[in-house]
């Protein structure tokens, strides 16, 4: 009788942790979708001009390594993007918009994936790695966690990169988001990552960024393949070597 | 000497590629002009990613000649309207370009007047 007692008891404990766990599961806001610049309602589309970098706290020893970096790309106007490498956190998240980002919400990981050299995030919610088998990234990695409707991502492992277009930072840099949806009068959907990067290496105090995205239903994400030319170029290389070759 | 020789060719041979890849971010292009309009036949219009290739023979006061143009993305025209065969060799089109700040020839294309008119 006790054993029964027990089996039911669990089997409702069970039942009830799942349907907790699914109706707040409901309950969170879904970002699933493709989402891009964000547009005021009634407002043109945002100009796109020259990142303004402002005054950014960096201690004097990051300043001389990111000013010696701008100073080597400036003359030439390199840059990765120029390369086909992707920009790396938090770049790739505050520069997506003219290239859309889509959200793939689940409750155990949600994907950003953004169009511009095909970016993707982890977002890890429920497992996460050993430390000791983490290396640095350019996007770093990334753990997230509900706080009511808010999605609160913190980003560490990155690699030390002066080349972001806005942020340079250190490998010790510590990045995190803050993730709110609102809802238009008009139905229409807007994401707001409110951003924080500390780096105690690079920056005297926390630096700040607030990124906005506009839902776009309909779209689709292209695909963003970036070095076929250099794969062309490539084996054109190779049929000439092997035509120069005597026989 | 020979040693030499063979450093310059090494050194050929490693930058070839690198020369041939070379993109250009928009900050050597005067973005604030959008009317600079440049009409030619086309020799080469190849959307990528990153900047797209063009090279346009252009006629003008200078002369006849071929002038290389970097523009927006591959994705970015797609969105605009571009499609596959929309540009061909041998079409006379115009491109909106922005001009380079060293006045030199050619520009960051943000838009292209096709042959039959139709504009992305």
């Amino acid at each position: 009788m006790l054993h029964c007692i027990r089996a039911i008891s669990t089997v409702l404990c069970a039942a009830g942790l799942t349907v907790a766990s699914f109706a707040a599961s409901a309950a969170r806001p879904d970002f699933t979708g493709v989402w891009g610049t964000y547009r005021a309602p009634g407002q043109p589309p945002p100009v796109f001009g020259p990142q303004n970098r402002g005054n950014l706290p960096l201690r004097p020893e990051a300043k001389a390594k990111v000013d010696a970096y701008r100073a080597l790309i400036t003359p030439t106007g390199d840059t990765p993007g120029g390369w086909c490498l992707g920009g790396g956190m938090p770049s790739s998240m505050l520069g997506s918009g003219p290239y859309p980002m889509e959200i793939i919400q689940r409750d155990d990981v949600i994907l950003i994936i953004y169009e511009a050299h095909t970016e993707t995030r982890h977002v890890y919610l429920q497992q996460r790695a050993k430390e000791e088998d983490l290396f640095p990234d350019r996007n770093g990695y990334s753990v997230g966690r509900w706080e009511g409707d808010t999605l609160i991502i913190e980003t560490t492992n990155l690699k030390e990169a002066v080349d972001q277009s806005q942020f340079p930072h250190s490998a010790a840099a510590k990045i995190v988001e803050e993730y709110t949806m609102q809802t238009n009068a008009d139905g229409s959907k807007v994401l707001t990552a409110q951003m924080t990067l500390t780096d105690p290496d690079f920056y005297t105090e926390t630096v700040r960024a607030e990124k906005k995205w506009s839902y776009l239903p309909g779209v689709r994400l292209l695909p963003y393949e970036c070095n076929e030319a250099t794969w062309e170029e490539r084996l054109q290389q190779l049929r000439q070597q092997s035509q120069a070759k005597p026989h | 000497m020979k040693k030499l020789s063979y450093a310059l060719a090494a050194i050929v041979v490693l930058l070839a590629p690198l020369a041939a890849r070379a993109h250009h971010s928009a900050a050597l292009f005067d973005l604030t002009v959008r009317d600079n309009k440049v009409t030619g036949i086309v020799k080469k219009f190849e959307p990528r990613n990153p900047h797209t290739d063009i090279i346009l023979e252009v006629t003008d006061a200078k002369g006849t000649r071929d002038i290389t143009f970097e523009g927006h993305s591959r994705n970015n025209f797609y969105r605009s309207g571009w499609r596959e065969g929309k540009v061909k060799v041998g079409d006379k089109i115009t491109l909106i370009a922005a001009p380079r700040k060293d006045g030199g020839d050619g520009g960051y294309v943000v838009g292209v007047v096709c042959a039959d008119g139709s504009q992305f």
